[in-house]
């Protein structure tokens, strides 16, 4: 990037902060913020017609551009902003910290409003400038009101709309939540928000891995039963239903489905379904009464939907790692964990609902699923449908090595009979892991 | 195959510390110290580590440390356990880790494990098992791993272990090639590698390689020049490395230099920087490149380097 930094003065330079830093004051609502080339002021300018008005200076409508909330910074003043917000951010909070001053009362207001304003000044331009963002929380848990703690959300979703992958800002938004979650009932109502914040921020941004690692980390606040929860308001700022449910893990799941089912690729958000589905599960551990099975072929349930989801999602889309990894869990979880939980359940006392897991019948199918893809290769999009053979194959290979010896001889048998071949297939196709399928093979041949 | 520009990535390494013309490297002076580990284990690794000015490196690194034992990014920041791990790393380095109060240093880093045997990042409280990394090879280094509590801190990092061998930042999340290395990295300093399924960790990590010999950190993912230092060491720690193709991997990397002016990018013709010039040259250490000194795959440092802190007579 060209800059001119040397052509602004300290005086401009401190100038342009003031701008920015009214302009922030101005439009508490702005949602969003981006850098924007120069060249392109004048295309945005002709968009929006002559709306400027008189009172913005010269270079203040070359500088900055903002309308319905969104705010746009030019590039050419980025380094001499950056520079005057950082040097002002930090002598504000030298001086807060100064023993005088932080001795825990805060008389003096006027210094934590400095360190406030700069600090976010400065942290839309360098996302991830950590002790500016620990500023904030050190002023913020000193108040703790409601009101301010849900500006710095809104503040973290600006930086994220520029930065989706600042790690700083992720964080500072947990740490915010769970500030608001030790006393307040709103909590439910902003956990909901928090979901769908991550959704729009990962439509743009594609396998964000820090932002759903923060929608895995907001399901421990989900509820497992369907319960009551009771919200507050938050004073003006939203209106909030007064009763309210807290986001049930399942209805989260369908939910979810509609985004990954456009977004296949993305390994993340079914690592996410993953999440929901095992937090449902481990809640059956905290249950364990006589609605138990019940609940757990309620669970049976869930999973075999999952699977069927994903195998029409595989015969769509062809070749598709993500999904066949997807498949890996769902097929091992169930077998392993659901399937001989609920044959214990059932061993134990008359099953309550009639469901009949039949392991041997649910392998026949997995082996039939991979048959079919790892044997009809179309001579269009040829690559697609050898990645679908070879994903299927690796699929079947991996389940037969996971699957535990207890599970019966049937099943083993079963998936032994035609893992040499798939081995030897794999080897063919997929040359470079060779050692991995040559040990396999071994593995396999082991009486 | 091209050759490694060697002396091109020296020069490089030692022009990025001056070049400070751009928007992109002002607004990472905050993590500065992290470069400074990045770019001189590179130099290290090639030989040169006389290229730079020793005494200005640890005196400014000195200027780093808070008051509380930690280090921050740069000075005056915050410390957190990100740039203190790097701050005794350099000084390993230059065999000077005595110059610091290694009861100081550890006290701040042990004073961050939580009663579940996790680590916070700094006193803001955000947990990751990139922490818990942070904490033992730092201690360890420090020869104070007797400050925390090592089975706490082993049991937290295998509750992040999930169905598919990997770890990721905290129970439940995702798997990652950079979270395995250093869960992986983690446990095989505690000597408690065999909580790891080596077959099914293994078998993840090798589904990395993609068809350019490049290695991903996540299924679908574009292969990246850093993943042949997270995966491959993972890998050689839990002794899985041959099952993937080595030799395209060097070639991969290879073709990721800069010939002209030095340095190393994520994919073949992108922008060099110094943390991927460093992934890419510490990978092909891994990978037996000649000329290379051999580096630890746990501690992330050269092996003469780790031998010194551990076999020296002092």
């Amino acid at each position: 990037m060209s800059t001119s930094e040397n052509s602004y003065s300290e005086a401009e330079a401190l100038n342009l902060l003031a701008q920015l830093e009214r302009i922030l004051d101005l439009d508490p609502l702005i949602d969003e913020v981006g850098f924007i080339h120069p060249s392109q002021f004048a295309t945005l300018k002709e968009e929006i017609g002559n709306s400027l008005s008189s009172e913005d200076k010269d270079h203040e409508s070359t500088s900055f551009w903002i309308r319905d909330h969104k705010l746009g910074i030019s590039t050419q003043i980025l380094i001499p902003v950056y520079k005057a917000a950082k040097h002002a951010f930090i002598s504000a909070l030298r001086q807060y910290k100064t023993p005088g001053n932080f001795s825990g009362k805060f008389q003096d207001d006027s210094v934590a409003i400095e360190v406030m304003i700069h600090s976010k000044a400065l942290l839309l331009l360098s996302c991830d400038f950590a002790t500016a963002w620990n500023s904030r929380k050190l002023i913020v848990s000193n108040k703790q009101l409601l009101p301010i703690l849900m500006d710095e959300l809104r503040l973290s979703a600006v930086v994220l709309s520029h930065s989706p992958k600042s790690e700083q800002a992720w964080s500072h938004r947990r740490w915010v939540i769970n500030m608001i979650s030790r006393n307040c009932s709103t909590l439910q109502w902003i956990i909901e928000r928090e979901s769908e914040l991550v959704e729009k921020i990962a439509e743009r941004s594609k396998m964000n891995y820090r932002a759903w690692n923060h929608r895995c980390w907001l399901v421990s606040f989900m509820t497992r039963e369907q319960v009551k929860v009771c919200c507050g308001t938050i004073s003006g700022l939203f209106a909030i239903p007064q009763i309210h449910f807290g986001i049930h893990v399942l209805n989260e799941l369908k939910q979810a489905r509609n985004w990954s089912g456009l977004h296949v690729a993305d390994n993340s958000c079914f690592h996410y379904h993953r999440r929901l589905m095992i937090w449902n599960l481990e809640g059956f551990c905290h249950i364990q009464d006589n609605n138990s099975s019940g609940y757990f072929v309620e669970t049976y349930q869930v999973w075999k939907e999952e699977l069927d989801w994903n195998e029409s999602l595989i015969k769509r889309y062809v070749g598709r790692e993500a999904l066949w990894l997807h498949r890996r869990f769902l097929s091992l979880y169930l077998i392993k964990h659901i399937a001989t939980h609920l044959l214990g359940v059932s061993c134990q006392s008359k099953p309550k609902a009639s469901v009949d897991i039949d392991i041997d019948s649910l392998m026949d199918h997995e082996l039939c699923l991979v048959h079919s893809c790892s044997t009809t290769v179309p001579n269009a999009n040829f690559e697609e449908f050898q990645a679908q053979a070879i994903h299927s194959a690796a699929y079947m290979l991996w389940l037969t090595k996971q699957i535990p010896e207890y599970q019966g001889i049937d099943i083993q048998e079963k998936l032994r009979a035609g893992a040499g071949d798939i081995s030897r297939m794999l080897k063919r196709s997929c040359p470079d892991r060779s050692s991995l399928w040559d040990y396999l093979v071994d593995y396999h041949s082991e009486p | 195959m091209g050759e490694l520009a060697a002396d091109k990535h020296v020069k490089y390494i030692i022009s990025v510390e001056k070049k400070k013309d751009s928007f992109e490297s002002v607004v990472m002076e905050h993590l500065r110290l992290n470069g400074a580990y990045w770019g001189l284990t590179t130099l290290d690794i090639l030989g040169k580590l006389d290229a730079v000015d020793e005494e200005d490196v640890i005196s400014w690194i000195l200027k780093c440390q808070d008051e509380s034992g930690g280090f921050a990014g740069n000075i005056g920041h915050d410390p957190h356990v990100l740039y203190t791990l790097s701050a005794v790393q350099v000084l390993a380095l230059f065999d000077k880790v005595d110059i610091l109060d290694a009861d100081k240093v550890s006290n701040y880093v042990a004073g961050l494990q939580n009663g579940d045997g996790s680590f916070s990042g700094d006193i803001w409280g955000e947990v990751d098992t990139r922490f818990s990394y942070i904490a033992i090879c730092c201690l360890s280094i420090l020869q104070r791993l007797d400050k925390i509590n090592v089975d706490k801190a082993v049991e937290y990092i295998v509750s992040c272990k999930n169905l598919d061998g990997g770890f990721g930042c905290t129970p439940g999340g995702e798997s990652h090639s950079g979270q395995i290395f250093c869960c992986v990295g983690a446990l095989a300093i505690a000597g408690a590698l065999h909580h790891v399924d080596k077959d099914l960790l293994g078998w993840w990590l090798c589904e990395r390689q993609v068809k350019s010999g490049g290695l991903n950190g996540r299924p679908e993912k574009l292969p990246d020049v850093c993943y042949s230092w997270w995966v491959l060491s993972s890998l050689i720690m839990i002794d899985r490395v041959h099952w993937i193709n080595k030799d395209k991997l060097v070639k991969f990397i290879l073709d990721c230099q800069d010939m002209e002016n030095g340095g190393i990018s994520d994919r073949p013709d992108d922008a060099v920087d110094v943390f991927h010039t460093y992934f890419g040259v510490a990978g092909l250490s891994l990978l037996e490149y000649p000329g290379l000194k051999p580096i630890d795959p746990a501690y992330a440092l050269p092996v003469d380097v780790v031998n010194r802190i551990f076999f020296s007579k002092k």
